[in-house]
């Protein structure tokens, strides 16, 4: 009984997460800011949907699988993001990598005496 | 119904909202709500899978996940290059 208790609440956290990510992302006017609310659901959302596979299913080929597919959400969620936002930068001021005149703030190192 | 299968639908309606950044507005916005889009519907297929009893039907979720990342990084490659 109350490891039914705790599947509900874990799947409710999972649609929360799922909502709180997509309402962020919706909301938010500039890409780059939209950008980070992908890491709601591909993090915390798919940690606590395995646990909750794991209480359902046990440690069967299932929860394997769904193990499997929350590491790569994970992993490929941090790789495609940084793609993304790198193709942004390159789509806004014509390069990635951070140079003198771009309209952001670079802390140059201080010069040694 | 059970309760996998209300979390599921609830994830799904998602979509509407995902839909709409992806029909409306800059293509980095859309692209953004693609990512999204294709992260809430391999959790939602998981929830699915798991709500019907159907457990051979886990390995779409795996195929999209592993998919997603392919299509992720060619269209950013393709908007920062080409668009």
């Amino acid at each position: 009984m109350n490891l039914h208790v705790l599947e509900v609440v874990l799947l409710s956290a999972v649609v929360l997460l799922c909502w709180l990510g997509v309402i962020g992302m919706w909301r938010m006017k500039e890409p780059m800011q939209a950008l980070h609310y992908l890491s709601l659901p591909a993090t915390a959302g798919v940690i606590l949907l395995v646990i909750a596979v794991l209480i359902s299913q046990g440690l069967g080929q299932a929860f394997w699988k769904v193990f499997l597919i929350a590491a790569i959400l994970m992993a490929i969620n941090s790789v495609v993001t940084h793609a993304t936002a790198r193709a942004f930068r390159t789509r806004d001021v014509g390069h990635w990598e951070p140079i003198d005149g771009d309209p952001i703030e670079i802390v140059h190192e201080e010069e040694k005496p | 119904m059970n309760i996998w299968l209300i979390a599921a639908a609830s994830v799904s309606a998602t979509l509407i909202l995902c839909a709409d950044m992806c029909l409306r507005g800059t293509p980095e916005r859309r692209l953004v709500g693609l990512e999204m889009a294709s992260l809430i519907v391999t959790i939602a297929l998981v929830l699915f899978t798991v709500g019907f009893g159907r457990m051979p039907f886990i390995d779409l979720p795996l195929a999209l996940a592993l998919m997603s990342f392919g299509s992720g990084l060619v269209f950013a490659r393709f908007l920062g290059k080409h668009l």
